[in-house]
C-alpha cells in the first residue's frame, strides 16, 4: 500500500519538477542559455501567487499572476543582462546567480524568512479515494493530472505544430533557422517567456504542498538540474522521463532511507554519467 | 620585469611575516580568512585557468575535510595527528568519486558539479545522527601535536601562512611542469591533444583530484581557524562565491584568486558593518564583474599597462561550449 | 617490404542515414607516399578520422602494422605511430610555438605526467622541438605566441606538430589548403624531405602537388574508392577526368 502512496508522491513531485525543468531545458536547447534564476523564479512566483491568494482568495488568478509576473521579469533580465553575455556559459551562471541574490534579498524583505504555505483551492482540499481503497491528498493527485496535461500540451506543441517544428529545428541547428528567414528573435522571446511562465506557475502549484522559504530556490533548482542532466540537456522528452525518475527516486528514498535521501536522488545521475554522459535523450556524444 | 618583481615579493613576504605585530585581532583574522579562501579559490583556478573547466563543487571537498576533522576530534576524541591526515584523505576520496564529472564538458560539467556539490551539502544537512545537521559541529579543539597546543590566533596565523605558501609554491611548480603545459593544451584543443597521444580524460581526472585535494587543505586550515563547521560551509553558494573570487581577481595567475578573496571578504566586512542588504551588494558584484570586468582586477591593471604580462597564460575565462567540444 | 603500414577492410561510416564512407578497402605498404583525391564530400577526411581514431567506423576493420585497431582509442593509435595534421588548422593558439612543439614531443612519453620539474628542465624534448622547428623553418618564431603567426606559418606549425610525435605513418589532411602557390611549393618541399621510412597518406586538392608527391593514388568518389593506381594511370583515366579532374 505504502509503495503506491510513495509512487503517487513521486509522480506529484515529478509533475512539479517537469514544469520547471521543461522550461530550463528548452531555454538551453534553443537559446544556449543556462539560467540559475529558474529556482528563484519558482520561489518568487510562489510568493506572488501567495499574495494574490491572500488578497483575492482566487487560486487560478494566483497561478496566472505568478506565471505572468515572472515572464515579465524574465523579459527584462534576459534583455538587459543575459543577452550581453553571448554564449559564455560561465558568465551566464554567475550573472544569474547575482540576479538570484538580489531577488532573494528583496523577497526576504517582503515575505520574511518564515516557511509559508499556499492554501490549495477549496475544491482540491481533503483526500481523494482511489481504486483499491487508497486515500490520497486530492491536491497532489490533481497536480499529477495537471502536470500530465501540461506535458501533453507541450509535447503536441513541440512535435505536432509548425512553431514546434521551428523550435526543434532551432535546437538542432540554429544557423539553419536563421537562414530560413524566420523571425528567430520573436520565437526566442516566446520560448523564453513560456519557460519563465511555467517556472513562476510551478512555484504557485508547488507552494501548496511544499512550503515556500528562503533557500527553497536552490533546492528546487538542483533537483531540476538533476532532471535535466538525467534526461539530456535540450530534450523535452528527456525532461519528462527525467522528472518522473527523479520524483520517484526522491519519494522512495525519503521513505526508505530518510538520512540519505539527498544522496539517493543523485544515484541515477551518477550511473548515467558513467555510462551515458550526455543523458538519456541527449545527442552530444 | 623580473628585477621589478623581486622587491615587491620581498616586501609582501616581510609584511606577511610581521603581520601579527601590527594587525589587531580583527584584521589578523580577516587576513587568515583571505588566505584560506584564496587557497580554495586557487583550486577553482587550477581547473578554470588551465583546462577551462568550471567546477562548482569545490566547497564539498573543503567541507568534507573540515567535517572529518571535526567529527574525529569532537565525537571520537582523536588527536590532530590522526584527524588531519584523515581529513585530507576524505577530500581525496571524495574527489576521486566526483571525478566522474570530467566525463562531461562545457555546460554539462557546470551543471553536474552543481548537483554533486549539492549531494554533499544534503548529506551534511540530513544525516543528523552523524553530522548534527543544521547545527553543525561546534567546539573543535585547537590543533595539538603531543604536548604542544596552538591556542593563540597569531601562532595559528603562521601555520596558515606556511601551508598556503607551500601550496602556492607547489602550484607554481605544477603549472610550469610538463603536466601543467598538458592541461593548457587540453584547454586550447582537445582534439589535437588526442591526436598527439594524450589520454585527455586521465589528465582531466588527475587535475580534478589535485584541485579537490587543494580544496581539502583549505578546509583543514579553516576548521582549526573557525573551530566550527556547518552545512553552510558545503553550500553551492560557497562554491560559486570562490569562483567569483577567481574572476574578480583575474584568471591566469596565482595572485588573482588571493586578490579576489581579499576584495570579496574585505567588502563583505565593510558593507555588512553599515547595511543589512549584503546579499544585494553581492549580487551586484556578480553582475558587474560579469558584464564589465570579465578579466578581473588584474586584467584591468594589465590593460592599463601598469603590470605587463605576469603569467604563463592569457587572461580570459571562456568555457568551452559543447560545439567546441566536438 | 611486405608489411602494410595501414590496411582498411570494408570500412563504412554512416552519420545518421548518410554514408560518408562506404565499404572502402585499401592497403598502404610501409614507406609509401599515398595520395587520396576526390571531390569535396567524397569522404576523404571521414576516412582519415576513422583510421586515426577520431571516431569509430560503423562497420569494417582497420589494421596498423598488421594489428587490429578498429576499436582502439585515438591516443593509443598515436602511441603506435600515427601522426596527423588537420584540414582546419588545429594548433594551440594561446601557447608559444615552442610550447606547441613540446606538447607534441612529450605526447608519447611518460614525461607528460611529470609535475615536479619545470618544462625547461627537459633538455631532450627542447632539443627535439628545436629540430622539428628547424625542419619546417620556424626557428626564428620559437618564442612567439601562435596568435602572432601568419596563416602560412601556422600551416607549417601544423606539420611540425605531426612530425614531432615521431610518427611512422603520417596523415596529412590538405596541408596546402588556403596557401599561396609559393607557400604550397614550400610545404611540398618539406613533405618531400621526410625520411623515407615514414609512410605518408595525403589528402590534397592541388593536383600537381598531390600527383607530384605520391607513389600511389586512390580516387574517392561518394564514399567509395573508384580507382587506385600510379599518378600517371590516374592522369590517364577517363573516369577520373569526369568525376574530378574535369571540374578543376
Amino acid at each position: 500500500m505504502n509503495w503506491i502512496l510513495q509512487a503517487l508522491n513521486g509522480f506529484s513531485l515529478g509533475a512539479l519538477l517537469f514544469l520547471l525543468a521543461s522550461g530550463f531545458t528548452l531555454t538551453f536547447g534553443l537559446l544556449r542559455v543556462v539560467s540559475m534564476a529558474h529556482g528563484m523564479y519558482y520561489l518568487l512566483g510562489g510568493y506572488i501567487g501567495l499574495s494574490v491568494v491572500w488578497f483575492t482568495g482566487n487560486f487560478w488568478l494566483a497561478l496566472l499572476a505568478g506565471g505572468s509576473s515572472i515572464a515579465i521579469l524574465n523579459y527584462f533580465v534576459n534583455r538587459y543582462l543575459i543577452r550581453r553575455t553571448g554564449e559564455n556559459h560561465l558568465a551566464q551562471v554567475l550573472l544569474t546567480v547575482g540576479v538570484v541574490l538580489i531577488l532573494a534579498d528583496i523577497a526576504l524583505t517582503i515575505w520574511g524568512g518564515d516557511s509559508l504555505s499556499l492554501p490549495p483551492p477549496a475544491f482540491a482540499r481533503g483526500p481523494i479515494e482511489l481504486p483499491g481503497n487508497i486515500f490520497y491528498p486530492k491536491y497532489r493527485f490533481l497536480l499529477i493530472v495537471f502536470g500530465a496535461i501540461i506535458g501533453a500540451v507541450l509535447w503536441i506543441f513541440y512535435r505536432k505544430t509548425q512553431i514546434g517544428a521551428i523550435v526543434r529545428a532551432g535546437v538542432e541547428d540554429r544557423e539553419m533557422v536563421n537562414a530560413m528567414g524566420i523571425n528567430i528573435d520573436r520565437l526566442f522571446t516566446l520560448v523564453f517567456a513560456l519557460a519563465a511562465f511555467l517556472a513562476g506557475m510551478s512555484g504557485v502549484a508547488g507552494g501548496a504542498f511544499l512550503s515556500l522559504y528562503p533557500g527553497a530556490e536552490w533546492e528546487i533548482l538542483v533537483l531540476a538540474l538533476v532532471v535535466v542532466i538525467v534526461g539530456g540537456l535540450g530534450s523535452l522528452e528527456g525532461a519528462m522521463v527525467g522528472s518522473v525518475i527523479v520524483g520517484l527516486v526522491d519519494a522512495y528514498a525519503r521513505w526508505l532511507l530518510p538520512e540519505f535521501s539527498h544522496f539517493a536522488v543523485f544515484a541515477p545521475m551518477a550511473v548515467l554519467l558513467l555510462f551515458r554522459p550526455q543523458g538519456l535523450f541527449g545527442k552530444e556524444a | 620585469m623580473v628585477l621589478r618583481k623581486w622587491p615587491l615579493l620581498f616586501c609582501a613576504v616581510a609584511a606577511a611575516l610581521f603581520a601579527p605585530l601590527y594587525l589587531g585581532p580583527f584584521w589578523l583574522s580577516l587576513l587568515m580568512q583571505i588566505l584560506i579562501f584564496g587557497l580554495l579559490a586557487l583550486s577553482v583556478e587550477l581547473l578554470l585557468g588551465h583546462i577551462g573547466l568550471f567546477s562548482v563543487c569545490q566547497a564539498a571537498f573543503f567541507a568534507v575535510s573540515a567535517y572529518t576533522v571535526a567529527i574525529l576530534q569532537v565525537k571520537y576524541g582523536q588527536p590532530t595527528i590522526v584527524a588531519v591526515p584523515a581529513g585530507l584523505g576524505a577530500a581525496i576520496i571524495l574527489s576521486l568519486i566526483y571525478g566522474i564529472a570530467v566525463r562531461t564538458s562545457g555546460v554539462y560539467f557546470i551543471l553536474v558539479t552543481i548537483a554533486l556539490g549539492h549531494v554533499f551539502w544534503g548529506i551534511s544537512w540530513t544525516w543528523v545522527s552523524f553530522t548534527n545537521g543544521e547545527g553543525g559541529i561546534t567546539n573543535v579543539p585547537a590543533p595539538a601535536v603531543g604536548s604542544l597546543t596552538i591556542t593563540s590566533h597569531s601562532s595559528y596565523y603562521y601555520i596558515v601562512l606556511a601551508v598556503v605558501a607551500l601550496c602556492v609554491v607547489g602550484y607554481r611548480t605544477l603549472t610550469r611542469s610538463p603536466f601543467g603545459l598538458t592541461l593548457r593544451g587540453i584547454r586550447e584543443s582537445e582534439s589535437r591533444m588526442r591526436g598527439l597521444g594524450y589520454n585527455i580524460a586521465a589528465h582531466k581526472y588527475t587535475a580534478f583530484v589535485l584541485a579537490g585535494t587543494l580544496s581539502g587543505i583549505a578546509g583543514l586550515l579553516y576548521i582549526y581557524f573557525n573551530r566550527f563547521v556547518s552545512p553552510a560551509n558545503a553550500e553551492f553558494f560557497l562554491s560559486i562565491e570562490v569562483a567569483l573570487m577567481v574572476l574578480v581577481g583575474g584568471t591566469g595567475t596565482i595572485l588573482g584568486p588571493f586578490i579576489g578573496s581579499a576584495i570579496m571578504l574585505g567588502l563583505r566586512n565593510y558593507v555588512s558593518a553599515y547595511i543589512d542588504q549584503w546579499m544585494i551588494v553581492m549580487g551586484l558584484i556578480f553582475i558587474i564583474t560579469m558584464l564589465w570586468t570579465p578579466d578581473g582586477v588584474l586584467g584591468v591593471i594589465r590593460r592599463l599597462g601598469v603590470w605587463g604580462r605576469t603569467s604563463h597564460n592569457q587572461p580570459g575565462h571562456r568555457t568551452p561550449t559543447p560545439e567546441e567540444g566536438k | 617490404m611486405d608489411q602494410n603500414a595501414v590496411e582498411v577492410a570494408g570500412l563504412t561510416k554512416a552519420f545518421g542515414g548518410v554514408r560518408a564512407v562506404e565499404k572502402v578497402s585499401m592497403k598502404v605498404p610501409v614507406g609509401q607516399r599515398r595520395a587520396l583525391i576526390g571531390p569535396n564530400g567524397a569522404g576523404k577526411t571521414t576516412l582519415f578520422n576513422c583510421i586515426t581514431g577520431t571516431f569509430f567506423p560503423t562497420s569494417g576493420k582497420i589494421f596498423l602494422f598488421g594489428k587490429d585497431v578498429t576499436r582502439l582509442a585515438e591516443h593509443r593509435r598515436t602511441a603506435m605511430g600515427i601522426g596527423r595534421t588537420y584540414q582546419i588548422t588545429n594548433v594551440f593558439h594561446d601557447l608559444t610555438v615552442l610550447e606547441n612543439l613540446i606538447l607534441a614531443v612529450q605526447g608519447n612519453s611518460r614525461q607528460k605526467w611529470v609535475m615536479h620539474r619545470p618544462v625547461s628542465a627537459f633538455s631532450g624534448s627542447l632539443k627535439r622541438a628545436g629540430k622539428e622547428l628547424d625542419r619546417v623553418g620556424l626557428t626564428d618564431r620559437t618564442h612567439d605566441s601562435v596568435q602572432h603567426l601568419s596563416y602560412g606559418e601556422r600551416r607549417q606549425l601544423e606539420l611540425a606538430l605531426a612530425l614531432a610525435s615521431r610518427p611512422r605513418v603520417l596523415f596529412l589532411d590538405e596541408p596546402c589548403s588556403g596557401l599561396s602557390p609559393g607557400e604550397r611549393q614550400r610545404i611540398a618541399e618539406i613533405i618531400r624531405e621526410f625520411p623515407q621510412d615514414i609512410t605518408v597518406i595525403l589528402i590534397e586538392h592541388d593536383m600537381s602537388i598531390a600527383l607530384g608527391l605520391a607513389d600511389q593514388v586512390a580516387v574517392l568518389h561518394r564514399g567509395s574508392i573508384i580507382l587506385e593506381g600510379t599518378p600517371d594511370e590516374v592522369r590517364a583515366n577517363p573516369e577520373v577526368r569526369e568525376v574530378y579532374l574535369g571540374k578543376v
